[in-house]
């Protein structure tokens, strides 16, 4: 069990390099350097947005002891851009909008945060279901993108939010400027969610087995809450919302590695991350020749995949 | 059963209707045109504007209304699953294919053929969804939910796709934010298929509560199975494709009204058809007014505004009362 | 004197030539900036300028990889593909080495990207002063090409057509712009990317508490009746992004709009939309959407 684990995790790992030297590689021309230096900065923000979303995803299903709840499907993505277009329309009269992009993030960032605690805190405590969590997220997710186009519609609509409000992500967008502090806040995320690794395995026995193992259920929760908020923030701000991504890379992740042990799951679940978006990029790139429609391409492969392993596993 | 419990659901149904009928007055005196209460029927001019825009436009709401939620209704049974609408399935997606591909092939298409061609892609769809959430195991009911969600994705995904590698994501945008700014006398008149659609749906109200047993059980009791699927799939399929083709994808109302309208009243279909209907259209038409209303001269397309709406009346309706499954 | 030129002589001689490359000050979208003149291969990212370098006779080197107006194909062809309208492909940008890249409208995002690759410009014009913008790009191409005199004709021409659409619509009402996506219709006020038929021509607005939306405000076909503009200037947003036929026919002929003084008339003049939406501020592509302003203006009965 074990070796078979480290096994698959070396060999996702040694994809995943492969993935990333053919993305650096393949296809240079022009300014050797210049190439280079752009296409580091491409893959460093594949790379964060590719862990952000499949840690933020799995935390996220093992706070709502649920496989098929992700971030994006209760709607956080939503949020984050309703966080965007919020903050822009209360105070875009005093220079939010010529602000320095890293300050507009932060500022984001802790507004979704907060709306996130306040929004999901009582759905956890409420011991709502699972069918009504489903329900809930899913009505969240649809209140967050019409509230911001209707905030559009009634205040001039800047061309931020037209594009923002895109339904699918865009892998090819260069944040230079937020890559740093996006980077940043990612690593932070990532090493909490990685000392809290047990912590998580206790979580995932439920709510009341985790209790009775001395756990403080209701604070651990906020933490983690928080913790994918701003997880989802990194990754939405640098491309937008991605729909099923983190349904496919944690769903493949933990088939090919057969556990939700955490230690395990999570470098799983980012190394099929990393892959399917690296690697993803890179065919369309040069073999497709059309790398802004990786979003669409991913929500189709990715959702025929998975549907044929949801119908796999369910004649199993 | 006593007489109370029995007068209740009059009562009930009574102030419903008064509901409905007085957004009906409201929506006919709400516009840019003016028409006020004291002279409108006495004002030619009043009268005309009436005839030509404000009551097309809430019949149409009225109309898409009904037909959305009995459609959501009828998803969720033929699914045997509370979670899944025409919107989230596959079923408004494959109609919006079917219009990509009407105007890829045929770009000065009637309306009538591309709502056709919309109703047979959605069909199509429809079908293969269903064909495959039955062989989903039944003891997981979030399957098939998921599935179909994922399924919409894939093939929303699939149109994305095909638009913008033709140029006409932007076209293929007018039909997916739903509004009813466009409706006029004359432009409308189609989705009154939707009204027949609701009357066939009443007809079969008693086989598809059968339905809603599974198909062993129903087979059982002496039902065609396999000819209701038909009917019932015939039944998204066309009222969806008429929605997406004449007013835009309108989503929620399929999911939000019959599982807010069964729990309160339980899952009979005779009771459940018209409560479901006149629930969807009320919803729909108070959507409307509010996005003729807030923007005021301008129009909020009540795709957004239910988004809104409908999203926040419905978190507030779950989280209130925490069911105890 | 003498010693001065002998000793400029002597310099030219010792330095390679790209060194002592002339600069010209130009204005841009983003003030004033100072580039090397007569630059050899552009790349151009905007279709009003791939407009208005065609008309001055000038080649680029780099183009994007549609161009929505079959009028400019000519203008493109023979350039290399380099991206899109909306994303410069940085890498094909860079193999091609050009001296200048020319940004604008939708790709002007991008300029701090292509600026580490050649000195770039944003050439975007405003939609509410495009008469002005398009005059002040027309001339700063003019000098960055050295071809002033193709660029005072070519100004020279456009004032006249500007004058005759002014003179044609003058007094002669209220005019309302819209503009049909599909069944769906929006209004274009004074504040909007439509802004300048008001403000440049002098056309009267219909409605004048229109708020300053760029992108225009849905609105009803009951909007339109109680506006009961003189003149309905429509444009027609499928046609701009080449979906195919006009609808904006179809779409405005019903009984509401039926009942205005401009339907009434026959006074509804259509733009051709892809010029005014796509390549709006391009000398050649706004000296066809005046045409059509004096064309549908001079019809009046």
């Amino acid at each position: 069990m074990r070796d078979r684990s480290t096994i698959v995790l070396a060999a996702l790992g040694l994809i995943a390099l492969a993935c990333m030297c053919a993305f650096m590689t393949l296809g240079l021309r022009g300014n050797l350097w210049f190439s280079l230096e752009l296409r580091s900065l491409r893959l460093l923000a594949l790379v964060v947005v590719a862990v952000s979303i499949a840690v933020s995803t799995v935390v996220f299903q093992t706070v709502t002891a649920n496989r098929i709840l992700t971030p994006s499907i209760m709607g956080l993505d939503a949020l984050y851009i309703f966080s965007q277009s919020l903050l822009v329309f209360t105070i875009g009269g005093f220079g939010f909008a010529s602000l320095d992009p890293r300050i507009k993030f932060a500022g984001e960032a802790v507004v979704m945060v907060a709306l996130a605690a306040l929004l999901f805190l009582p759905l956890l405590k409420a011991r709502v279901d699972l069918i009504l969590m489903l329900l809930a997220g899913v009505t969240v997710g649809v209140l967050f993108r019409s509230l911001s186009s209707l905030l559009a519609r009634l205040i001039d609509p800047n061309d931020f939010v037209v594009l923002q409000g895109a339904s699918y992500a865009n892998f090819s967008k260069i944040h230079g400027e937020l890559l740093v502090a996006a980077g940043v806040l990612m690593l932070i995320g990532i090493a909490i969610v990685w000392r809290m690794r047990h912590t998580l395995d206790v979580l995932a026995l439920g709510r009341d087995a985790a209790t009775g193992l001395g756990l403080e259920w209701p604070r651990v929760v906020a933490a983690t809450i928080m913790l994918v908020a701003a997880l989802v923030a990194v990754s939405t701000a640098l491309v937008g919302p991605v729909a099923f991504f983190g349904l496919l890379v944690v769903a493949l992740g933990e088939r090919l590695i057969d556990t939700r042990r955490h230690a395990l799951l999570l470098p799983a679940a980012a190394l099929v991350a990393i892959i399917v978006l690296v690697g993803g990029q890179t065919i369309l790139q040069h073999v497709l020749g059309g790398a802004s429609t990786l979003g669409v391409v991913i929500e189709f492969v990715g959702g025929l995949v998975f549907l044929a392993m949801l119908l796999h596993g369910a004649r199993r | 059963m006593t007489t109370v419990e029995r007068t209740a659901p009059r009562l009930a149904g009574a102030a419903a209707l008064l509901v409905l009928a007085g957004l009906c007055a409201i929506s006919i005196f709400v516009g840019v045109g003016d028409v006020s209460p004291r002279e409108a029927f006495s004002d030619p001019e009043a009268l005309y504007l009436i005839a030509a825009s404000r009551l097309p436009r809430t019949l149409a709401a009225i109309l898409t209304g009904a037909g959305l939620a009995i459609a959501g209704l009828v998803m969720q049974t033929l699914a045997r699953n509370r979670f899944v609408e025409p919107a989230t399935a596959g079923t408004g997606q494959s109609a919006a294919l079917g219009i990509l591909i009407v105007t890829l092939l045929l770009p000065s298409a009637s309306i009538a053929t591309k709502t056709l061609v919309a109703s047979l892609t959605a069909l199509a769809g429809t079908s293969l969804f269903l064909a495959i959430a039955h062989r989903l195991p039944p003891t997981q009911p979030f399957l098939v939910p998921l599935f179909g969600l994922v399924y919409g994705g894939v093939v929303g995904a699939a149109v994305t796709f095909v638009a913008w590698h033709t140029d006409l994501l932007q076209f293929i945008e007018i039909w997916t934010h739903g509004e009813f700014s466009g409706v006029l006398r004359g432009r409308y008149e189609l989705l009154w298929v939707s009204a027949a659609v609701l009357a066939v749906t009443w007809v079969f109200a008693d086989r598809l509560t059968l339905m809603s047993l599974g198909r062993d059980v129903s087979v059982g009791l002496g039902l065609d199975y396999a000819r209701m699927m038909q009917i019932g799939l015939a039944i998204i399929s066309v009222v969806t494709a008429l929605t997406v083709v004449i007013v835009g994808l309108v989503p929620f109302v399929g999911l939000v009204v019959p599982n807010m309208v069964s729990r309160l009243i339980g899952d009979n279909m005779r009771m459940l058809i018209p409560w479901v209907a006149g629930s969807g259209a009320a919803l729909v038409l108070a959507c409307d007014i509010i996005g003729r209303l807030l923007h005021f001269p301008y129009e909020i397309p009540v795709g957004t505004v239910l988004g809104v709406v409908g999203a926040a009346s419905f978190l507030w309706l779950l989280l209130r009362r925490p069911s105890h499954a | 004197m003498l010693f001065s030129r002998i000793f400029a002589v002597l310099i030219a001689l010792a330095l390679p030539t790209a060194a002592i490359a002339e600069t010209v000050q130009i204005q841009t979208a983003q003030g004033l900036a100072t580039v090397p003149a007569r630059p050899h291969r552009v790349a151009v990212f905007d279709m009003a300028a791939l407009d208005t370098l065609h008309l001055l006779g000038v080649k680029p080197a780099g183009v994007p990889d549609r161009v929505f107006l079959p009028e400019l194909k000519p203008a493109a062809a023979g350039g290399e593909v380099v991206g899109t309208l909306f994303e410069p492909n940085l890498e094909a940008l860079s193999a091609l080495d050009p001296d200048l890249i020319i940004l604008g409208g939708r790709s002007s995002p991008k300029a701090k990207f292509t600026s580490r690759i050649a000195p770039t410009i944003d050439m975007t014009i405003d939609g509410q002063d495009l008469v002005r913008d398009a005059e002040a790009r027309l001339d700063a191409y003019g000098r960055l090409f050295g071809r002033e005199q193709a660029a005072d004709e070519a100004r020279q021409k456009f004032r006249a057509a500007v004058a005759a659409a002014r003179d044609a619509a003058k007094g002669k009402g209220r005019a309302l712009i819209l503009m049909t996506n599909g069944p769906k219709i929006s209004a274009f006020g004074v504040g909007s990317r439509f802004g300048w038929i008001h403000s440049t021509l002098g056309i009267e607005p219909a409605v004048t508490a229109m708020a300053a939306a760029i992108h225009g405000e849905a609105v009803s076909f009951e909007f339109v009746r109680k506006a009961d503009p003189d003149w309905l200037i429509v444009v027609d947003r499928a046609v701009a992004i080449g979906t195919g036929d006009s609808q904006a026919h179809a779409t405005l002929d019903n009984e509401l709009v039926r009942d205005t003084k401009a339907w009434k008339r026959g006074q509804v003049i259509y733009l051709p939309a892809a010029d005014l939406y796509i390549a709006g501020g391009g000398i050649q592509a706004m000296t066809r959407v005046l045409a059509a302003v004096t064309r549908g203006f001079s019809a009046a009965q």
